[in-house]
């Protein structure tokens, strides 16, 4: 009866001992998980307040011709579609980490113009971002409203595209008013718009963000991979063109 | 189910997680597509819950699925201890994912959930192999008899009288 009972501790202490350890591992990794999407959401709440507080301030864009979806001259021999979701991360990171140089070294200097073509497949935040950035198209300021909910994205579908942001956003954009910018997005044209851009990316046969293509402007274009969201994961493509 | 059949099909199963999580990697460092009959692999690959403290989660189940390997292979206590606790480690994350995936992004990654499938495998393997440890260990020693030990027959061994007689001899 003794050795019974004694046989049977010791099993019940190891798948103890296993339990606790298991749940202690993966209470870290939840943690760690959650904290790592909190940073993302407060850096974005901080960038958010920052674009406000630098309401009229020179934008990246100061100087460069914006016309519908396109940022840059109409007649740069090249062309780079961007195919970008407004609530992918790496969409964010790229807007941050590439584009000013992007801009500086060959959209400034009229060699490129760069097209963007939004895609909402992350969830309803992304359709909300997407007709927000349309409707700034018409106004000639989508870029700015781009760069902006780029600087202020927050978590996944919690929300985070609201009325007060987008009137932030625009109130930071000399000759956008905020309050014609959110009646627009509801208009048919809008979501004509929207339906055009998913089709585009679906004929591009881009699945994932951010995704580029580069060619003539005119056409026709190639998918560009890309290394890093850095500028030398997108600049090699772009001298290679140019070079001819 | 003997101990070496588990270890075995544990092994087999990590090399599977491995090899997904190597496929994962592979596409996000080259910026492809993934193959998806979900529609959502691409979405919860490019969410924010994709990375743990900037470390990729595909790197994390590349490496949680190396040690289980290593664990699956090794014999002895420690392996069975190790493979199990990772396993069940991988599990309660792996369940979190899915609550993420289900409820936070609404989208579903078909690879995600092949990991879970042999992460909830490997880790009722590794159960097993703890309890068929558990069995095929020695006992304990059986605890010895009280003295005085009664004599095969039947006496208790010379009396206090006697004792004091054979004292003074």
């Amino acid at each position: 009866m003794q050795l019974t009972s004694a046989r049977s501790r010791i099993p019940n202490s190891r798948y103890a001992v296993v339990l606790i350890a298991a749940a202690a591992v993966s209470i870290v990794l939840i943690v760690a998980s959650q904290l790592g999407v909190r940073d993302g959401t407060k850096t974005a709440s901080t960038a958010t307040a920052t674009s406000t507080s630098k309401a009229h301030a020179p934008s990246l864009f100061s100087g460069i011709p914006q016309q519908g979806t396109a940022l840059g001259s109409a007649n740069a021999p090249f062309t780079l579609v961007e195919y970008a979701d407004l609530q992918c991360p790496y969409c964010a990171r790229w807007s941050r980490d590439a584009l000013p140089t992007v801009v500086a070294n060959y959209v400034k200097t009229g060699k490129l113009r760069i097209v963007f073509n939004g895609m909402d497949f992350v969830g309803p935040d992304s359709r909300t971002a997407l007709q927000t950035a349309i409707a700034a198209g018409r106004e000639h300021h989508l870029w700015d409203v781009v760069h902006g909910l780029y600087a202020a994205q927050g978590t996944e579908n919690t929300g985070w595209v609201t009325d007060e942001l987008v009137s932030q956003i625009a109130a930071g954009v000399p000759g956008l008013d905020g309050s014609k910018l959110l009646a627009a997005r509801s208009a048919s044209w809008v979501e004509s718009e929207v339906t055009r851009a998913s089709a585009a990316a679906e004929a591009a046969g881009v699945h994932s963000t951010p995704s580029f293509q580069l060619g003539p402007t005119g056409g026709p274009f190639h998918i560009v991979r890309v290394d890093s969201l850095g500028p030398e994961g997108i600049a090699p493509a772009i001298d290679s063109a140019l070079a001819g | 189910m003997s101990e070496r059949a588990i270890r075995f099909t544990s092994a087999t199963l990590a090399t599977a997680g491995a090899a997904i999580a190597c496929y994962l990697l592979y596409v996000r460092s080259t910026g492809g597509t993934l193959a998806c009959v979900t529609g959502g692999c691409d979405t919860v690959q490019h969410s924010s819950y994709s990375e743990l403290l900037g470390v990729p989660v595909a790197a994390l189940g590349l490496a949680g699925f190396l040690g289980l390997l290593g664990a699956a292979l090794v014999r002895g206590e420690v392996a069975r201890l190790t493979q199990a606790t990772l396993a069940l480690a991988g599990f309660f994350f792996g369940v979190y994912l899915l609550y993420v995936q289900l409820l936070v992004i609404d989208a579903i990654c078909q690879w995600c959930v092949a990991s879970d499938l042999l992460t909830t495998a490997i880790a009722a393997l590794a159960l097993l192999r703890l309890r068929a440890g558990a069995v095929a260990a020695p006992l304990p020693p059986a605890p010895s008899r009280p003295y005085p030990q009664r004599r095969p027959n039947g006496s208790r061994g010379p009396s206090r009288k006697q004792r004091q007689q054979a004292r003074t001899r």
